[in-house]
């Protein structure tokens, strides 16, 4: 009894002391993997590029903000966490920091007092980022940007998740090893890596993410890494099974959807359109290649869930929705008031201006979600160089009602060649709240 | 004391179709150029979406998207000698209003002029004889031939995704396109939108009689398109709410579907909402233009200087802002000195509803520009001696929408209200068509625009006053039109048909709808005594002043005017980059 | 009282010249539909029209626009009437809006309302001004004419009062002859309006003429010939007809 006392204590005393030292023992900061002279010059507008390619933008200019002054509101599932300025004003900005702090905040989350930021910030793939191009972007942070004296809003969560300590251990499990080794033996390819698995951080998006929400995988050799995930409520893309939507497309098609937010069948709305408005469209063209050289290179020879299909005769639903007669069904009906108008009766919608909703990874993902969030709240394509107009979906959750919602999209699941599952009335209601939640 | 705005080196007045597109050419110029509208910002989504913009009774009886007179009108009158009285409600014709202005309401009728209306004064001298223009009609050639203007129309169809069948590509006829137009470099960028069965019946009887039936010009697209500026059109879906309505589909071409959200993406552009300028300010000896002053959404005056001034506004706007400025001298119809007001034309419109007790038009199946148009009694094919008029108009087969409200065609008989219209609204609702006649009307030394002497806008500024009326030669030519659509009425068969057709003595009347078609005021020309402003569009008296739109026009085409408006403010705007630009001054 | 013709049920009221107030107020001009038996209406609509809020008609305005609304677009045969469209509804509520007020119209004097009517509305009224005006003036008349108020005359003599007042023969002053042609125009947007508005009841009047509504996409019918349209109508708010 005695001894089991004992035990007990000295577990506890240690554990207390673990702890201290977890929230007290100041940061380890990574090294850089690869020593550059003191003296180093990066090439002129690379950390401009590097800024574009990682997509900085995105989180830190917040909508109708200053370049990157922050104030965004970033979604995560622990309640919504502010972008900061990362102008190089001294006060409001990062302008105090060193090499090494910056470094830091890529390759570590760790700000410069030491504090760990949230993995909204996407240190888990930055971190991949050589040492050339974090001085690159450096150079470009501290002279390449205009300072910008305005303070975001502070990022306040509730108890557990304000107490940043934790992401220590977070850390420890979930980051992988700092630096990009080159591993597909191509060139081109290499640099798709670099860019998707690095800059890009698409993984922390597409990829799922385990218990400790830590990304499953971090390169191309784990199975699960790009084979979509839930953003919030929202799934993204798989992007390696050889049904999606990635692996069917063209290479042209590719080079579109990325860099113009649309292409023959589809169109990018919420945060993706971020990514190409910001980041995707101004990338060298032989950037670009290189993304989709790699992303069809690491196909799995695999059907996901979506664009899974061909239950039906697309024909047959478009002979359904063509004659219009009264007893069509609710699904149908509530089709013919609200969506054929641009999406049209064989679900074909138009090329590059109204989105296919046939075989439509969207509307036949697993999780119903991302349909009926687009069905509730609509969605607007980015303006692009080459595509400038903000094609809009408009908002139809004013006008239908949770059950109408899943007849209409259970109805555009299962038509044409749509084969995905029923949606009820809850999962509506459910998506409803979450995005009243986020307005 | 009014603000003094930031210079810039081009406002713009009114951000519609020609200010859209003098801002795209003008930034991509490199120059600064501010666009003042003094209407309010517009988008498909959410000002145009689904289905809020479906209401017949906001957009298309209470015209909830065109300006109100009680923020902006005119006073109207039939002659000289009569007291102009305020057209007070809407009727006869719908300015628009805000970003995009008429380009966002119209049908997307999209026309180009035929070579011998943009020379008509010669071509009536030389083919027929002076002696037949009647002495108080005062019709001009343009200043520009149809040769120098045709890469400009093509460009502003390609850049619009304009549906169509060409009729004469290169000097050579097509089948199944206007055999009577002028030549044209290529075909329109999208073939011809499917017709419903009015336009198909209206084809087989006019064939049949020996005419040559082709589809309307359509700025409906008929698939998708792309344009210059990476602009995107989707295929229109015939909802039947296109006239008077913002596109739900982003299929008719508009400023927001063909320019703006590409120019809106140049750095050197700007534009600001709810800011109605006032007055183009002029230097001491009145040969240029220093600026405009406008009061801001908070109305606040403003004076914003710049170093070129575009008008930009519709045709009314655009010669009321020269009269209050005193860019150009005021026309005098009495003396026929002056060129400012000049020459105000309208359109002369006519046609007659066949009704089908057995046949289903489903009439809200429509679109805009869903029409079969036949060309054979164009100003280009009359005899205009032998006919004794000057004049000609295209006549077609539309079905635009079945809105119920307005659009409720009823056979003889049956009486506005009672039992008997309730149950004529049902037996004839769906089972009619029209042929309609829409033709020129020639200019009059009496039909002019000036400022009104007792009615004041709400800045204090006297209204436009309009001095207009039907003349007997007009009548006289859509008399002949009549006469020539009846004949193809007939020869359908319908169970019934009525006509409705201006006839001798008409007087103009501003309460129903006939057209926004209102030209001339500040007319084009090759000389300074009798036009206002030159080829380019710029005023004979300011240089650095250019007036785009309709009220270019010296008299009224047959055709709907969007076309050629758009063709010369390219037209116009090619003038400023290669020429005035490098060297400010009159280009003529 | 024997069984009332088709109209009478507004008679109630005005036949009881000593009630006349005490009806028209405690019963708000809506009491005495219920009252009636001899109705075309069905009870739905008639506790609609009973229990609406007007929001400009006072009682007496109220029981004259029923009575002509249900002229205009009477209840009797196939289709719905003006009053089962709940045309007055529409009617009270855009005379208290924009509309009824002139919001977007010129109204600057000076103003002359005898003007040739092909120089467009003159009058310096208001439509809710004219109503208000022109309705006594009618009623005025009616009784000059024949001893009673428009709502109190027989369906026959209605119907012929109306047809003098079109013809502009019912001695209506300058400023209020546009009347008939404004409440003839109000009494058709009511009947073919979104409902929204108030009128077209249940999408009745569209159903009626075979109008779809707001659906707004008929791409694949353009090139059907001859083909009635089978599908019922929608309304802006989603409602199915």
């Amino acid at each position: 009894m005695r001894t089991a006392l004992r035990i007990v204590g000295v577990t506890a005393a240690f554990g207390i002391i673990a702890l201290l030292a977890i929230i007290f023992i100041p940061a380890g900061r990574t090294s850089p993997v690869t020593a550059l002279p003191e003296n180093y010059q990066p090439p002129t507008d690379a950390g401009a590029r590097v800024a574009v390619a990682a997509d900085c933008a995105a989180c830190h200019t917040a909508p109708n903000g200053l370049p990157f002054a922050g104030g965004r509101a970033i979604e995560s599932p622990i309640g919504p966490i502010y972008s900061t300025n990362i102008t190089p004003d001294t006060q409001a900005g990062i302008g105090n920091y060193t090499l090494v702090e910056f470094r830091a905040v890529l390759y570590d989350g760790v700000r410069k007092d030491g504090t760990r930021l949230y993995p909204a910030m996407p240190y888990a793939n930055y971190r991949k980022m050589t040492e050339e191009d974090v001085r690159a972007l450096y150079g470009y942070f501290m002279k390449g940007v205009t300072p910008v004296a305005i303070v975001p809003a502070k990022t306040s969560l509730s108890f557990p998740f304000n107490q940043r300590w934790g992401l220590r251990m977070w850390a420890w499990v979930a980051l992988p090893e700092a630096g990009f080794s080159p591993y597909m033996g191509d060139p081109q390819l290499d640099r798709g890596a670099y860019l998707v698995e690095a800059l890009g951080h698409c993984g922390a998006c597409h990829t799922p993410r385990n218990i400790a929400f830590a990304e499953k995988g971090y390169d191309s050799r784990s199975a699960s890494f790009l084979t979509g995930a839930m953003l919030q409520s929202w799934p993204t893309a798989d992007l390696r099974a050889r049904s999606s939507a990635t692996q069917r497309w063209s290479n042209a098609e590719l080079v579109d959807l990325l860099t113009t937010g649309r292409n023959t069948t589809k169109a990018i709305g919420g945060e993706m359109a971020l990514v190409v408005e910001h980041s995707l469209q101004s990338l060298q063209t032989e950037d670009v290649d290189a993304i989709i050289a790699y992303l069809k290179h690491i196909k799995q020879e695999r059907d996901g869930t979506a664009g899974r299909a061909l239950r039906r005769e697309p024909l047959a639903t478009a002979a359904l929705l063509s004659e219009g007669l009264p007893a069509i069904g609710l699904g149908a009906r509530l089709y013919l008031d609200n969506c054929n108008a641009c999406h049209f009766v064989d679900g074909r919608g138009a090329p590059g201006v109204f989105p296919q909703l046939d075989r439509n990874d969207l509307v036949t993902a697993a999780s119903p979600n991302g349909i009926v969030a687009v069905i509730l709240d609509g969605t607007s394509m980015p303006s692009t160089a080459k595509r400038p107009e903000r094609l809009t979906m408009p908002d139809f959750g004013w006008r239908l009602s949770d059950p109408e919602v899943a007849a209409l999209a259970t109805f555009v699941r299962q038509s044409w060649s749509n084969d995905a599952a029923v949606v009820s009335a809850a999962q509506v209601k459910a998506v409803r709240s979450s995005l009243t939640a986020k307005r | 004391m009014s603000r003094q705005a930031k210079k810039t080196d081009v406002v713009i007045v009114g951000l519609g179709w020609t200010g859209s597109i003098l801002a795209m050419e003008l930034a991509t110029e490199g120059l600064q150029v501010l666009a003042l509208e003094r209407g309010a910002d517009r988008s498909t989504v959410p000002d145009f979406a689904y289905p809020k913009m479906i209401d017949e009774l906001k957009y298309g009886v209470r015209n909830g998207l065109m300006q109100k007179p009680r923020d902006s009108t005119l006073t109207v009158r039939h002659a000289l000698n009569d007291a102009a009285l305020p057209y007070r409600v809407l009727g006869s014709f719908l300015p628009g209003n805000g970003v995009g202005g008429a380009g966002v309401h119209w049908n997307g009728h999209n026309w180009r002029a035929m070579p011998e209306e943009l020379k008509l004064r010669s071509y009536v001298a030389e083919r027929f004889g002076a002696d037949i223009i009647p002495d108080d009609m005062t019709i001009q050639d343009w200043g520009v031939t149809y040769d120098e203007l045709e890469p400009f129309y093509d460009r502003f169809e390609h850049m619009a995704g304009i549906s169509g069948k060409a009729g004469n590509v290169g000097g050579v006829i097509q089948l199944g396109g206007n055999p009577f137009e002028g030549a044209r470099k290529r075909n329109y960028p999208l073939g011809p939108l499917p017709s419903t069965l009015n336009g198909r019946m209206f084809a087989d009887a006019t064939r049949k009689l020996g005419f040559h039936p082709f589809p309307m010009p359509s700025a409906n697209a008929s698939a998708v398109h792309v344009n210059e500026y990476g602009m995107q059109l989707g295929p229109c879906n015939f909802c039947g709410f296109c006239e008077r309505f913002g596109c739900i589909n982003y299929s008719k071409a508009s400023p927001q579907t063909c320019i703006l959200d590409a120019l809106k993406r140049k750095p050197n552009f700007s534009y600001r909402t709810n800011a109605e300028v006032l007055k183009v300010e002029l230097s001491p000896d009145k040969k240029t233009a220093t600026g405009v002053s406008y009061v801001d959404e908070k109305g606040e005056e403003v004076f914003q200087p710049a170093d070129l001034v575009i008008l930009a506004a519709y045709q009314f706007h655009n010669v009321h802002l020269m009269l209050l400025s005193g860019i150009g001298t005021p026309y005098d119809p009495r003396s026929g000195e002056g060129v400012v007001g000049k020459n105000y034309a309208y359109q002369m419109t006519g046609g007659t509803t066949l009704f089908f007790k057995d046949i289903n038009f489903n009439p809200f199946v429509g679109a805009g520009s869903n029409a079969t148009v036949m060309d054979d009694f164009a100003v280009n094919q009359i005899d205009f001696r032998k006919e004794g008029f000057i004049g000609g108009s295209y006549i077609s087969s539309g079905q635009f929408n079945g809105q119920p409200i307005r659009s409720m065609a009823l056979p003889r008989g049956v009486p506005a209200w009672g039992a008997q219209w309730k149950s004529g609204v049902k037996e004839w609702y769906g089972h009619s068509m029209s042929i309609s006649s829409h033709g020129s009307n020639m200019s009059y030394r009496d039909c002019y625009l000036d400022l009104d002497p007792t009615y004041q806008d709400k800045h204090g500024r006297p209204l436009l006053r309009m001095t207009f009326d039907w003349k007997p030669n007009d009548i006289r030519m859509t008399q002949f039109m009549r006469g020539k659509i009846e004949d193809i009425a007939k020869s359908m068969n319908p169970t019934s048909s009525t006509s409705s057709y201006k006839g001798e003595g008409a007087k103009y009347d501003v309460r129903p709808y006939q057209t926004t078609h209102n030209v001339g005021g500040a007319i084009m020309g090759a000389n300074p005594n009798t036009s206002a402003i030159n080829r380019y569009l710029q005023s004979w008296s300011t240089h650095n002043v250019f007036v785009m739109g309709a009220s270019a026009f010296p008299q009224n085409l047959q055709y709907n005017p969007t076309g050629t408006v758009g063709a010369l403010a390219y037209w116009s705007a090619a003038a400023l980059r290669n020429d005035y630009l490098k060297s400010p001054r009159p280009l003529m | 009282m024997g069984k009332p013709p088709a109209s009478t049920w507004f008679d109630l009221a005005p036949r009881l010249p000593s009630n006349r107030r005490r009806v028209l107020q405690g019963a708000a001009a809506g009491g005495f539909w219920l009252a009636s038996g001899g109705a075309a209406l069905g009870a739905d609509v008639r506790a609609v029209l009973a229990a609406h809020t007007r929001t400009f008609f006072n009682p007496e305005e109220w029981v004259f626009v029923l009575a002509a609304c249900s002229r205009l677009i009477p209840s009797a045969a196939d289709g719905p009437g003006a009053l089962e469209a709940l045309v007055p509804v529409f009617i009270d509520r855009q005379l208290s809006g924009d509309f009824g007020n002139a919001t977007d119209w010129y109204m600057q004097g000076p103003h002359v309302p005898t003007a040739n009517p092909m120089l467009g509305f003159q009058s310096p009224l208001t439509p809710a001004q004219i109503y208000r005006a022109a309705i006594p003036a009618i009623d005025t008349w009616s009784r000059q004419q024949a001893g009673k108020t428009f709502a109190e005359l027989e369906i026959a003599a209605q119907n012929e009062a109306l047809r003098t007042i079109e013809a502009g023969k019912a001695g209506l002053a300058p400023e209020i002859r546009d009347f008939f042609a404004l409440l003839l125009q109000n009494t058709k947007e009511g009947y073919f309006a979104d409902p929204m508005y108030g009128g077209n009841h249940q999408m009745a009047a569209w159903v009626h003429i075979g109008f779809p509504g707001a659906r707004g996409s008929f791409k694949e019918w353009a090139e059907k010939d001859n083909i009635r349209y089978p599908l019922g109508p929608v309304s802006i708010s989603g409602s199915r007809g």
